[in-house]
């Protein structure tokens, strides 16, 4: 199984590889080079390109794609109502690009499409990082404080907690992301029921396992 | 450090000013006194370390160029007063400071004040190894730094050479060859081949990181660092390593260092690098030119950031004019001589 990963920076893409290793139950092979995006809505703009160079120009079998949410709205179980689509939804509008994007696309390198693995971090990876760390991280713990207009932690907090400061060295960011996701590696269930967008990822990568 | 400058018909910067934090970006169009700036500084830092002018002599203010400089505290009641005859000649700076020894700590500061515009040109020719003592302005005696550093604390440049090559993954070496008239010369060994690249047949923005890198390993760093184009010659893709050297000085303790912080000014053109800096609205400052002057503001003071950092990159909200610091344009038809015509 060939992926791409399309990640807003090293550290995200180091992390994203173990997590999915972790979800799959076995390694995968990472097909260079890595994509970039420039948070969003970049990613969303570059996607199509992205996709359409992987489908015709590589034999990749699927496309990683992890952004934040920022302050955007979380997707929720209602929006995975046949037909449904939430505008504001950064995972909404990813899987409407992809599925926009795929089904243009006749087959290539004897596969009918791309596979997809869409998954949004609440409000930022980091959040992931401190799963099973701190119990007040948790994506039902933002949602309730974006409602009551007071968001129970910032970005710049969640970084310090994780790296000690919210100016780490890459290198550093990239040992810290490492460290925590190896916790979740071995067992992703908890990540999952704390973060909907996480487990909307293993999903996807569940749905690619079953299919081959 | 500085804590603010007010600039009075000082070039294109009229009537600014400006409050520095520890780490500031400056972006803006050509001709809004980015450079400015910084000359701004550099003056001080000439003057200050020369006698200050008897208190008669010093009330003579010419009407010409002025900047007047705040400090952080603990030395926020000193006052540095600069004035120029012309933009050429100033040379007149007044101080008030409350006590004497509170200016000689301010000037102690400020004789470490550094300010470099890289040559790759420059730093690609060998170096005399007596010039090693601090990173040249235009970088040009980088070998001879490196290869004192590396006589004085072998460890401490071995730890400079791996973070080297960790960003210059093709190389898996650095020497610095002995040259004719006790000079040193940089050179890097390729990975995998048994090839040396010479200083002059690297990359610019090979040149260019790993004279960031040695400023950002320095031992005694800078109290103040002006560093113009910060991002010239690098790939989009290295702009956050670019951000973390520059953040190792101005916030050393979040690196594990205990020597203290320099203040780091920078300017750039990139979108890209200003996208480093989503999270620190606080450290961008926006040349804003009109006409024939120009102004500072920070990012940080716009009403509408949060709005602005929801709907997409720094970068692309820049470029878009969004914030402001962009060039005019003059939009008319080209002569019709010079314009395009459609065919036929």
């Amino acid at each position: 199984m060939k992926l791409a990963i399309l990640s807003e920076s090293p550290a995200d893409e180091a992390a994203l590889r173990v997590l999915v290793e972790g979800v799959l139950g076995h390694p995968f092979q990472f097909l260079p080079p890595a994509f970039r995006s420039r948070g969003w809505p970049s990613v969303a703009q570059v996607m199509p390109a992205v996709i359409r160079h992987l489908h015709f120009g590589t034999d990749a079998t699927g496309l990683v794609v992890v952004v934040d949410s920022d302050d955007s709205v979380v997707h929720t179980a209602e929006h995975d109502r046949p037909e449904y689509f939430h505008p504001q939804c950064r995972l909404c509008q990813l899987r409407a690009i992809f599925r926009q994007t795929v089904k243009r696309l006749p087959p290539a390198h004897g596969r009918e499409h791309l596979l997809r693995c869409i998954g949004v971090a609440v409000p930022a990876i980091e959040a992931w990082y401190l799963c099973g760390r701190d119990d007040r991280v948790r994506e039902s713990a933002w949602i309730e404080g974006q409602a009551r207009g007071v968001p129970p932690y910032t970005r710049a907090e969640l970084k310090q907690r994780v790296y000690g400061t919210d100016r780490p060295s890459l290198p550093y960011e990239i040992d810290c992301a490492l460290r925590e996701v190896a916790r979740h590696r071995p067992d992703t269930r908890r990540l999952e029921y704390d973060f909907p967008g996480f487990a909307a990822l293993a999903a996807d990568l569940r749905r690619w396992r079953q299919g081959n | 450090m500085i804590a603010s400058i007010q600039f009075r018909r000082f070039k294109v910067l009229r009537s600014a000013g400006l409050q520095l934090e520890p780490f500031n970006l400056i972006i803006g169009p050509n001709g809004s006194g980015k450079t400015s700036l910084i000359q701004a500084i550099l003056k001080l830092h000439a003057l200050a370390g020369l006698p200050v002018p008897a208190a008669a002599e010093s009330a003579k203010t010419p009407h010409g160029p002025e900047l007047i400089f705040h400090f952080t505290p603990p030395h926020a009641a000193v006052e540095a007063r600069l004035s120029c005859v012309s933009e050429l000649v100033c040379d007149h700076l007044q101080v008030k400071s409350p006590k004497a020894a509170e200016w000689e700590t301010v000037k102690a500061e400020l004789a470490g004040t550094r300010v470099y515009l890289f040559d790759h040109y420059a730093m690609a020719a060998a170096a005399p190894r007596a010039n090693g003592v601090e990173l040249a302005a235009n970088g040009a005696n980088l070998a001879a730094v490196l290869a004192a550093r590396r006589a004085r604390d072998p460890a401490a440049y071995a730890v400079w050479e791996a973070e080297a090559l960790r960003l210059l993954p093709d190389y898996s070496r650095i020497e610095l060859r002995d040259k004719p008239g006790d000079a040193v010369e940089l050179a890097l060994g390729l990975r995998e081949e048994n090839e040396i690249v010479p200083a002059d047949g690297l990359s610019q923005g090979t040149l260019y990181l790993l004279a960031l890198l040695a400023l950002a390993y320095d031992p005694a760093p800078p109290s103040i660092l002006c560093i113009e184009e910060v991002d010239r010659g690098i790939h989009p893709r290295r702009l956050r390593e670019v951000r973390d050297m520059l953040y190792r000085l101005s916030y050393p303790a979040a690196y594990g260092l205990s020597h203290a912080p320099t203040q780091v000014i920078a300017t750039t053109h990139s979108p890209y690098l200003l996208d480093q800096f989503r999270d620190h609205p606080e450290e961008i400052v926006i040349a804003q030119k009109s006409g024939r002057s120009a102004t500072f503001e920070r990012l940080i003071d716009r009403p509408d950031l949060d709005e602005l950092l929801r709907e997409g990159s720094l970068g692309d909200m820049w470029f878009a004019g969004l914030l402001g610091g962009v060039p005019d344009e003059e939009i008319s038809a080209p002569p019709a001589k010079e314009g395009n015509h459609r065919p036929g």
